[in-house]
């Protein structure tokens, strides 16, 4: 294993490959630092640029873009109080009041040193545990991977804030569209009404992009009312150079927090459908219930920051690892990634690192080589974030937008999936209108189809129905979901009856 | 994107002329972008096949090759896709006897009817096999295990109306068995299912299970050919198993109805080459494709006798009427 990291870096060291993670990286951090740019949305422009290039070049500029954005919000959320993506919503809360305090360099460099050292722990766990994992996974049957499908749908029931009816009809929404087209295994039509249009059914990353790049951005456009709200008026010549040893000193002698914090982030990476932008939430509120002067947090504290920063990256490990081992996204942005290998006609799921170890150790490679990269960019960039910042919204957005359809429009090179991209944007839309989630939706798209085809394997391949609870895997996978779906009703009684709490808003899923 | 991909475009016309400079000028294919579409999964046998062959065929005909996977309804969604494009040597579809087993037994509103043949490249022998760790050696141990236990047994194949699945039925009949016959979307599923248990044996060609044989995960039972492989002279034939079974599995390419001429011709010339080009034939010699080059007429002719004999062998079974 040893040896092929160690083929995987000095893979990696080629300028071939080099280069991608570089501009991915770059990409990634400067996405992340705008805000209304999400990770997901960057992941979704840097994609068809990455047709061209070899699988590894491909991923690699991915890797960076993912490890690049969950650090990069934290520029503008400590430097300017926004946060630039919702994974550093929660640095806001103890960066900003640190930066105001006079201490913006410290504020800066407690995050990106939070975010390496996180992303570091997240990427122990991803090299020693995605082996194992997928190991464990080739034994898994039709059965399995049926049970193992529905306990990812049934996180949904845990991802709705408000209504947990809304939620579920978000979801359900997804699932009917997977159903869309010919049946996957004798071909019959369905709910197509006889348009041929249909008949292919509906192919989920332009589904994904217009739910979560056109749909997001209109909403934004409606919240800003058209006009770009301009940054706050800071002081441009703020100091930002700082001791590193002290600052990297200050997150070290707090090994507990930089832990918990990570391991937080990586369970959360780990579990399909959360993402980083409930671990960065997670992590805050664990930091203040763990810490000895829980009044201080919100004043501008560095465990803040740290417990922040370091979760939001170790989730990228976590979610690197559930795609590699089982071939189910985590979130949105490795969806992106999981299309990417399809594009590139490699297989995911458990036979993945057997069969492609080159490209496997490669990603391990590439996502600890983004973490020094991303440092720098930050260290070179940051002042110069701020500036980019202030590029009015109303440039801004149609400018993603177009990259966004372009980037559809590459997946097939048939307007077909433009079409589909606008068709769920305006339906996106009209739900956020609706106040329904949009992450059930997408999850719904991504695993209806394989929960589908297990099924149908599972009977054909033994017609017991109790095989699906007496097989000891599949009858804890699904106990986990009753358990996972039992545990968000009880939240959400508690909840309500502590009165509507309002839970952040999971926009990046 | 477009500039990169017209950049690569150029760089693989100028690497074709450079390869046929001295010999007649080749006309240009008419297109710079050809899509091919498979049925098949990633990492699937018509994938992998596409895949290693745009390698070499890419710059021989200075085309910039798009492989798309589109999926589901046993090939039914790709041959709908491929019919309805335009006929102007732009797409393709990359046929195995799936496509016409599929328009057979599901009669999708788009079939094998609607598309021209135009090359017969590959036949492609077909093996079973089972994980390194079964209590089988050769086939006929996985038959009597069947034939003592009647409704134990599980065999997989790739796609439910593939060749497999009928040459599996055909096994059952042969030797007088029960069985349940698991179809799955694509090669590696099927691999997964056989490596960890769930199913006694796998059918299908010796590039799908190539990682796993060479690491020693999956022992071959059989191979389904007239004779013993040249590259695995150590496997039996099912026949000399005393399992009268042969399959014979063809890959090739099929575009829409009134795929012009000339079209066909450049293909024919330029797969010419690619066959012959010698490291293209250590990859095809390894994975033990047989080169079997027929184009137009000749393949078109190779595809209806393929389908008298598979039609008749449905009706023998009862599939259709």
């Amino acid at each position: 294993m040893y040896e092929l990291l160690w083929n995987g870096m000095v893979d990696l060291f080629q300028v071939k490959y080099m280069l991608p993670l570089l501009i991915g990286t770059v990409a990634g951090v400067f996405g992340g630092a705008l805000p209304g740019v999400t990770i997901t949305m960057t992941i979704i422009i840097v994609l068809p640029f990455t047709f061209g290039l070899d699988p590894l070049q491909g991923l690699a500029a991915m890797t960076g873009v993912y490890v690049g954005g969950s650090a990069g919000g934290l520029v503008t959320a400590t430097l300017l109080g926004i946060p630039g993506t919702p994974s550093s919503v929660a640095t806001t809360f103890d960066g900003f009041p640190m930066a105001k305090k006079g201490e913006a360099g410290r504020a800066l460099w407690l995050g990106v040193w939070g975010s390496f050292l996180g992303g570091m722990i997240g990427g122990v766990f991803l090299i020693a545990a995605t082996g194992p994992l997928a190991q464990f996974a080739v034994a898994f049957g039709p059965w399995e991977f049926f049970s193992l499908f529905i306990l990812a749908l049934s996180m949904v029931a845990g991802l709705v804030g408000a209504s947990l009816l809304k939620g579920f009809l978000s979801g359900a929404i997804g699932l009917v569209i997977t159903v869309l087209g010919n049946d996957p295994v004798m071909g019959q039509p369905r709910l197509t009404f006889g348009i041929q249009f249909l008949e292919g059914g509906v192919p989920f990353l332009p589904v994904l992009i217009g739910v979560f790049a056109f749909a997001q951005i209109m909403s934004d456009v409606e919240r800003m009312g058209g006009a770009g709200k301009m940054a706050e008026a800071v002081d441009r010549a703020v100091k930002l150079t700082v001791s590193h040893l002290k600052v990297i000193w200050e997150i070290l002698s707090r090994p507990f927090l930089l832990l918990w914090a990570s391991f937080i982030g990586v369970v959360i990476g780990v579990l399909p459908a959360v993402g980083g932008s409930a671990a960065n939430m997670m992590a805050y509120d664990q930091a203040k219930k763990f810490s000895r002067h829980p009044e201080r947090f919100g004043t501008g504290t560095p465990e803040g920051i740290v417990a922040s920063e370091s979760a939001n990256n170790a989730n990228v490990g976590g979610s690197l690892v559930t795609i590699m081992a089982f071939g189910i996204p985590g979130d949105a942005v490795t969806a992106v990634m999981l299309g990417a290998l399809t594009i590139h006609g490699i297989q995911s799921g458990p036979l993945f690192i057997s069969q492609n170890p080159q490209i496997a150790y490669g990603i391990f490679a590439a996502y600890l080589l983004a973490h020094p990269i991303m440092a720098l960019v930050i260290a070179l960039g940051a002042r110069f974030m701020l500036r980019v910042v202030t590029v009015p919204k109303a440039a801004l957005f149609p400018v993603v937008l177009v990259l966004c359809v372009i980037g559809a429009y590459a997946l097939s090179n048939t307007m077909s999936s433009v079409y589909i991209l606008l068709i769920f944007g305006l339906l996106g839309y009209a739900m956020v209108k609706f106040g329904l989630p949009l992450a059930p939706l997408i999850l719904g798209v991504i695993l209806g189809d394989q929960i589908e085809t297990n099924l149908i394997r599972a009977i054909m391949t033994d017609s017991d129905l109790w095989q699906f609870v007496l097989r000891p895997i599949s009858g804890a996978l699904l106990a986990m979901s009753v358990g996972s779906v039992i545990l968000a009703l009880w939240q959400h009684r508690r909840a309500e009856k502590r009165g509507a709490t309002g839970e952040g808003e999971r926009a990046d899923f | 994107m477009s500039r990169s991909i017209r950049a690569i475009a150029l760089c693989a016309a100028a690497l074709a002329a450079s390869f046929s400079a001295p010999g007649w000028a080749q006309p240009k294919y008419p297109h710079s972008t050809v899509t091919l579409v498979t049925h098949s999964s990633p990492g699937g046998g018509s994938d992998v096949f596409l895949r290693e062959l745009v390698k070499y065929l890419g710059p021989t005909m200075g085309v910039n090759f798009a492989v798309e996977n589109v999926r589901g309804g046993s090939g039914a969604r790709a041959v709908a896709k491929v019919a309805q494009a335009p006929a102007d040597g732009s797409m393709f579809y990359a046929t195995t006897p799936t496509y016409i087993q599929t328009t057979l037994l599901s009669k999708p509103d788009f079939g094998y009817t609607n598309l021209d043949p135009v090359l017969i490249v590959f036949l492609d022998p077909e093996v079973v096999y089972t994980r390194a760790d079964s209590p089988f050696k050769t086939l006929a141990d996985a038959v009597a295990y069947a034939r003592q236990n009647p409704g134990k047994a599980k065999w997989g194949a790739a796609n439910p109306a593939s060749l497999e699945r009928i040459a599996l039925e055909k096994l059952k009949r042969i030797a007088g068995v029960q069985a349940a016959v698991v179809s799955h979307e694509g090669g590696g599923e099927l691999m997964i299912n056989v490596l960890n248990g769930t199913l006694d044996i796998g059918i299908g060609e010796i590039q799908e299970i190539r990682s796993q044989l060479d690491a020693k995960q999956v022992r071959i039972l059989a191979t389904l050919t007239d004779k013993r492989l040249d590259r695995l002279p150590e496997v039996s034939t099912a026949k000399e198993q005393g399992i009268d079974l042969t399959v014979t599995k063809f890959r090739g390419l099929a575009g829409p109805k009134g795929v012009p001429a000339e079209i066909v011709s450049a293909w024919e010339q330029a797969m010419k080459k690619v066959l012959a080009d010698p490291a293209y034939k250590k990859e095809y010699e390894r994975e033990n494709l047989i080169p079997t080059l027929m184009a137009g007429a000749k393949a078109a002719a190779f595809t209806d006798a393929f389908v008298r004999e598979v039609t008749a062998s449905l009706k023998e079974f009862g599939l259709i009427k």
